[in-house]
């Protein structure tokens, strides 16, 4: 068994070097198909790593009466944060959100003025919710509607930020969905591409085969080789490829950052770099072997 | 060693390849089938390595019938089978020794034997300076003489020849016939099907006449000729 895997092996690598041409075909259009893919999957990353930090800003914030105090405030917060729906709770202060408002207008010197006017603080304390997906938010609204302490709220502020937290919902949904499917459509072509360029290349090995089975060939024997070429292309397309990914990235990169500071394309491919790796191996072995299972087929007459 | 026994073989179309042969072929005999184009020579050689199965009829190998051999079963039966073609049929990307030695790897001969059997194979046929030429930087003659090489390297039982001589001068063709005759003197049966008269004549050996598919002569010691 050793001897065969060990006897195929040279003569899968023997035939991807003699093969010249082919194999340079081949593997290119393996290259390229590997190049799309990663460079999508690249693009959809980044794509929900910046609305995930959207999500992140989106929340509810609950406005309890002035009469609340904090203990009960703190109860409530306790009791919210039982919910599966509800990722975290932050309880704001009347000082802190007096603090936080002065703060958010130090340019402004006349809402500063009319604030001291006043001189009481007239900012209620709240609770700001963060659901784990922004669909939830809906029911968490109609809950805070029902709640045992619902004549505590003075109000709640979602209905301003219900459109953009809707229409954001759409996007992420759309973007995700559309990254997926032009994936799929890159995958099934680049499928069809390498099956055929590995046709072809078995077509040209007909004769080979031919001959092969004269000898006394067993169809195991005949196959292996081809499998493990289909193998190779799939280690070198993947290995060149990714080169080529980090050269796009490193190019692309600078020019981000400019648009959103919080991408950095590089950093992305290095703390992805087994998994983009992996997957490409993967991807290049498995339609390697496939399409050179289907190819040779149709020649051994089994 | 191979009987046929009222062996038919129709292709698509009602094309009648065999009509009902029937013949036998004893161990160390040299056997040559003539016959013009079509006469059903290639057809009835392929019944003997199982390339194709009869439509009616058995073919006898070595004792057992070939009926119902399964797949998995076909590429033992044939390393007990040297064959030589009319175009060589060598790997083009395999240099003559690795040609050779493809035979022996197929059957899971250890590396040390390869090693040693091969350059053997290559004094008989006298080539032992071509051993790592691929096959396009050798003659016509040399490339069957490989072919012959690796036709012989397994130890088979029988050597079956199609048109050996088809492609060749006549120097080579002489050559490739003695080489012929010298294996059957070593004890291995020979089928030879050829429409080269000359060589045929030659030999003076067994020679059965197809014509349509059908033996119209089996003589032993005989000519090449119209029944």
């Amino acid at each position: 068994m050793f001897l065969i895997i060990g006897r195929t092996i040279k003569e899968a690598s023997r035939n991807f070097i003699r093969n010249g041409w082919l194999t340079v075909a081949a593997v290119s259009v393996m290259i390229m198909s590997l190049f799309i893919i990663s460079v999508l999957y690249t693009v959809t990353m980044t794509a929900s790593g910046i609305l995930k930090g959207v999500e992140n800003k989106v929340n509810v914030s609950v406005y309890f009466k002035p009469d609340t105090t904090e203990n009960d405030i703190q109860k409530i917060k306790s009791d919210l944060e039982k919910y599966n729906e509800i990722k975290s709770v932050e309880y704001v202060s009347k000082d802190k959100a007096l603090a936080d408002f002065k703060a958010n207008n130090v340019n402004e010197p006349r809402i500063l003025d009319a604030l001291n006017e006043i001189g009481d603080n007239p900012l209620p304390s709240s609770l700001v919710i963060q659901a784990n997906s922004p669909s939830q938010y809906d029911s968490i609204v109609t809950y805070l509607g029902d709640a045992s302490f619902k004549d505590e709220i003075s109000h709640i502020n979602y209905g301003k930020t219900k459109d953009v937290i809707n229409r954001l919902n759409n996007i992420i949904s759309e973007i995700k969905n559309a990254g997926l499917y032009i994936s799929l459509l890159f995958a099934a072509i680049s499928v069809l591409i390498i099956f055929n360029t590995v046709r072809i290349t078995i077509y040209t090995h007909k004769q080979e085969v031919e001959v092969m089975r004269l000898v006394g060939a067993s169809n195991m024997f005949i196959r292996l080789p081809f499998v493990f070429e289909g193998i190779f292309y799939g280690i070198v397309a993947s290995v060149v490829s990714m080169g080529l990914l980090f050269a796009a990235l490193k190019f692309a990169s600078p020019y981000v950052t400019k648009i959103i500071p919080t991408e950095d394309l590089v950093s992305f491919y290095i703390s992805n770099f087994l998994l983009l790796l992996g997957t490409q191996l993967a991807i290049g072995a498995v339609i390697g072997i496939l399409s050179s299972l289907i190819a040779i087929r149709k020649y051994l007459k089994v | 060693m191979i009987k046929f026994d009222s062996v038919s073989k129709i292709y698509k179309d009602d094309y009648v390849a065999l009509d009902n042969v029937t013949f036998e072929i004893k161990e160390g005999d040299f056997v040559s089938i003539v016959g013009a184009s079509g006469a059903g020579k290639s057809t009835l050689l392929k019944l003997i390595y199982a390339e194709e199965s009869p439509t009616s009829g058995t073919v006898y190998f070595n004792g057992g019938p070939l009926e119902g051999m399964s797949r998995r079963k076909v590429p033992f039966h044939r390393r007990n089978i040297g064959t030589v073609f009319q175009d060589f049929k060598l790997l083009p990307k395999k240099t003559a020794f690795e040609n050779i030695a493809y035979a022996l790897e197929v059957s899971g001969a250890p590396t040390e034997e390869i090693m040693e059997y091969v350059p053997q194979i290559f004094e008989i046929v006298g080539l032992s300076d071509k051993v790592n030429k691929f096959p396009h930087e050798l003659s016509g003659g040399e490339q069957q003489k490989i072919a012959l090489a690796r036709a012989l390297i397994n130890k088979p039982l029988v050597i079956i020849a199609d048109e050996p001589t088809g492609n060749l001068d006549p120097v080579s063709s002489v050559e490739i016939m003695q080489l012929l005759l010298k294996i059957n003197k070593l004890g291995t049966t020979v089928v030879l099907a050829t429409h080269d008269k000359e060589i045929v004549n030659k030999a003076t050996r067994r020679v059965i006449v197809l014509e349509k598919g059908k033996v119209i002569c089996d003589e032993e010691k005989g000519k090449y000729k119209i029944c």
